[in-house]
């Protein structure tokens, strides 16, 4: 009966239009109007200002109430009406004046120079294929020049530029001095009442001495490196020439502007405790005045050179050295964050800027298998003397034989407030009392800013370097990284990466899984906390799940499964047969089941609980399972996408791996996922929705698929507390040796039952099965055996053998 | 003595289906017979009109809940 099927139907339809759809589609730009859908780009600036703007705030004031109303794919900016600039094919660019962000069509052909430039002076808020959109910031705008633009935006920028470079935080024999070029400046500061106090009093006062000199600069493993290898002795005098002319502007991005305090002579300084350090930058800041940190690293004679190059095999990618050629913009190193997808060569840039300073460096990483990772790099890359690189982590405390060298350390190690043993504690004093040229700080979005506090401020570096894939926290402490390292230096583009072949190109899915309605009664009663369980332990979402890992493994695939949940990890785990690790695995066991996943061909899907989210390099994964996940957090989100963006070797058509989220249809898990996404959205991905899997009603062998299993199901989930369905607590990661341990909890303990001797044993035909086996303890066995066992089994073979022998 | 009701036999999601079966637990007043696991219920004809009206309602309000949970 047609009527009601409709009273349903609305209900759920009118759910899934409210869902944002993800991205621009294709097919609509091409089909409509050419210009139409963005030609709120090409608006007459001039005339239509006041429109504009009455129009954006009308319409956001009533945005709430009116968001069913209008055109989804418009919104509130529906300006199509308005005519067109006869030139607009030549404006691909609009500037939005009121929240200072620049809209770029994509497509257009001038788009690719924008690009380079808006990437220069602003901050990518979002790059899907057709529009991007960027932010002016004031951090983006340290060196952005001006162009004509609308007043407000001008006044902006030249708020923002007119004081940059005035102030410099200078290291020097490891004291912090604040360093101008303009007395004004620094009669200003030193009345400040936030900084005057920092000022040590001790000192001599104000500081003059000569400034300091620019020198060529050449980022080795570049086009421009190559090219003095070539001409040799050529680009010596040229590079002296350099030395004179100051103005000359050096081949690197935009960088003009710093250049002007070599003019004058002098500088004036005065010194101020390391403590003080983020307190001075942080009001510097407020002011209007950012402090610079700039590592003059050419005219350091101080702290001693390492003799260290990249081997001329290395060549960096073109994103690598433009991200390298931002912090090495005028010569000298300028502090900040490079932002880079997870497998794109973030450790090479590390590599490559510690070549180009060629002082001590100090490489601080979240595990200890990822120090060792970065010393093999560092070996693999660079002509550098395995001597002069160590490692300092729990169970390794070297020093470098020679005046400097590369350090590798973890942050928990340099941060660590507890009692030491002896020897950290001798290294931990080694490390502050010397002057580092270099901080590469990998990762830096997991640190918790405290912690990075206590390592700026313990560690004396000149420079400090910030590697990371995904720059945002849900808690928002991501703009501290903007006064504990520096501005983001660059971003890349994760979808131009993925078309030239640098990273996987990736489908996204997310797989509508609709409760069962045993299921969904259950959900409609619960708390919320079990309300999780429930969605996670959906048959429905089950069989997907085993549908995916069927359909991959046959395609030849090598499959993650991430779960959150250790209970429902648990439960898909032994239900389909498969190898698991979490929190609670021993480090053996761990090691084991990937060696296993890398190189055995039996097992092509493992499970893994959060430990796996960071850090875990496992470049044959090709496809990835979401079952369940932290809520609506998009930095993970990212970092699981990670885990495949390693570029694939298999170069199938289109595609090369897939990226699935099940999410149990009408429960709040819709809500988070569409959160989740949003970053690799803004990225370009686009997320295909996907509400039946083809062929999943004749699959042979599918679990839960009689209600009477399904009922199953739930009482036993019913049965969990609520403490199961948490998020399993992770202090550490994959790799870490001291895990498992401190969170036993979970031992499994002993269970006691009355019976008779001879029935245990027996007696009264009770038979012993194991249901339920864990894959982990089969991937044991294989192992081998005791080597006594084996010396007896070859014994009996031979006797066997020499049996069968003497026989005829 | 037999009794007639008037029926109705619709079909809806699984998890639609839980939420009817919901409010039939009030007062017993919506379902004649629950034909199904998944999808098939029979209801009293006369409850359909209450019953539609209720559905959109609460559907809204779940919706707007995960609106508002999504701005923020």
């Amino acid at each position: 009966m047609p009527a009601k099927r409709k009273a349903t139907d609305s209900g759920r339809s009118s759910s899934a239009s409210k869902r944002p759809t993800p991205v621009p589609d294709a097919t609509d730009i091409s089909s409509s109007d050419e210009y139409s859908d963005p030609d709120d780009g090409d608006l007459p600036e001039e005339h239509n200002l006041k429109e504009v703007v009455s129009k954006f705030s009308l319409a956001s004031f009533s945005k709430r109430s009116q968001v069913n109303k209008t055109d989804p794919r418009f919104g509130y900016k529906d300006l199509s009406s308005l005519p067109l600039k006869p030139d607009h094919y030549n404006r691909p660019l609009w500037i939005e004046p009121v929240k200072g962000t620049i809209t770029l069509e994509s497509f257009s052909p001038l788009a690719p120079q924008a690009q380079d430039f808006l990437t220069t002076i602003a901050e990518p808020l979002s790059r899907p294929t057709h529009l991007h959109e960027y932010r002016l910031t004031g951090h983006s705008l340290y060196a952005a020049v001006s162009t004509p633009l609308p007043e407000s935006i001008r006044t902006f920028i030249i708020e923002f530029t007119k004081s940059y470079g005035k102030i410099k935080m200078v290291l020097r024999h490891n004291h912090y001095y604040v360093e101008t070029t303009d007395p004004e400046m620094l009669q200003r500061l030193l009345k400040d009442e936030v900084i005057g106090p920092q000022r040590i009093e001790s000192t001599e006062g104000i500081i003059e001495r000569a400034a300091p000199k620019m020198g060529g600069l050449v980022i080795p493993g570049t086009k421009d490196a190559a090219g003095i290898r070539e001409t040799g002795n050529q680009q010596e005098p040229a590079a002296a020439l350099r030395d004179e002319n100051q103005e000359q502007a050096m081949d690197y991005g935009i960088d003009d502007v710093g250049e002007d305090d070599n003019e004058e002579a002098t500088t004036y300084s005065f010194e101020i405790p390391p403590a003080g350090v983020e307190v001075v930058k942080a009001r510097c800041q407020a002011i209007g005045c950012p402090a610079l940190e700039e590592y003059d690293f050419q005219g350091d004679t101080v702290n001693p050179n390492l003799d260290m190059d990249l081997k001329p095999a290395a060549r960096i990618r073109s994103y690598q050295e433009k991200s390298l050629s931002k912090m090495f913009g005028n010569g000298r190193a300028k502090s900040g964050i490079i932002v880079l997808p997870c497998g794109a060569g973030k450790t090479l840039v590390g590599i490559t800027a510690a070549a180009t300073i060629k002082k001590g460096t100090i490489v601080l990483c979240t595990s200890s298998m990822s120090v060792v990772q970065w010393r093999n790099e560092f070996l693999r890359w660079t002509t550098i003397d395995p001597n002069d690189i160590a490692i300092f982590t729990s169970d390794h405390k070297e020093k470098f034989k020679r005046s400097t060298g590369i350090i590798v350390s973890t942050y928990s190690m340099v941060s660590q407030t507890r009692a030491r043993s002896y020897d950290a504690q001798k290294m931990m004093d080694w490390l502050q009392s010397r002057e580092w040229g270099m901080m590469i700080l990998d990762e830096v979005h997991v640190v918790p800013a405290s912690m990075f506090r206590k390592v700026t401020s313990a560690i004396a570096a000149q420079s400090k370097l910030g590697l990371t894939a995904t720059l945002l926290r849900e808690d928002d402490k991501i703009k501290d990284l903007n006064f504990l390292i520096g501005p983001k230096l660059y971003e890349a583009n994760w979808m131009e990466l993925a078309a030239q072949g640098h990273i996987a190109k990736v489908q996204c899915a997310e797989v509508w899984c609709p409760m069962t309605t045993e299921f969904y009664s259950e959900y409609l009663r619960e708390s919320s906390r079990k309300q999780a369980l429930l969605y996670i332990m959906n048959p429905r979402k089950f069989q997907a799940c085993q549908f995916l890992i069927d359909f991959h493994e046959k395609r030849g695939d090598k499959i993650i499964v991430f779960s959150d949940n250790v209970y429902a990890l648990e439960r898909y785990a032994l239900k389909l047969n498969k190898a698991y690790i979490y929190g609670g695995t021993p480090q053996n066991e761990r090691m084991r089941i990937l060696e296993n996943f890398q190189h055995n061909e039996q097992v092509n899907t493992i499970f893994l609980s959060k430990i796996g989210d960071t850090s875990l390099d496992l470049p044959e994964a090709t496809c990835l399972i979401q079952i369940s996940s932290h809520y609506g957090s998009r930095r993970q989100e990212a970092q699981r996408l990670g885990r495949i963006l390693r570029a694939k070797r298999r170069n199938d058509e289109g595609f090369n791996a897939f990226f699935y989220s099940l999410v149990s249809k009408d429960t709040s898990e819709m809500v988070y996922s569409a959160k989740r996404q949003a970053f690799l959205i803004d990225q370009g991905y686009a997320f295909k929705v996907i509400t039946h899997l083809q062929g999943i009603d004749n699959f042979e062998g599918l679990s839960y698929a009689t209600p009477a299993e399904r009922r199953e199901l739930l009482q036993e989930v019913m049965l969990q507390n609520e403490s199961s369905a948490d998020v399993e607590q992770v202090t550490d990661d994959l790799f870490s040796m001291r895990s498992a341990g401190k969170r036993g909890g979970k031992r499994p303990t002993a269970k006691r039952s009355a019976a008779t001797l001879s029935g245990l044993a027996g007696g009264d035909d009770m038979a012993y099965i194991e249901y339920n086996k864990s894959k982990n303890k089969q991937l044991k066995d294989k192992g081998g055996h005791h080597p006594l066992f084996m010396k007896m089994r070859r014994q009996r073979e031979r006797a066997a053998k020499e049996r069968e022998s003497a026989k005829p | 003595m037999p009794r007639a009701v008037r029926g109705l036999l619709i079909e809806c999601d699984p998890s639609i289906k839980s939420m009817i079966l919901k409010y039939d637990e009030e007062r017993h007043d919506y379902i004649v017979e629950d034909l199904d696991d998944e999808h098939h219920l029979v209801i009293k004809e006369s409850q359909l009109q209450g019953l539609k009206a209720r559905l959109d309602q609460d559907l809204d309000e779940k919706i707007m809940q995960l609106d508002e949970s999504e701005s923020e």
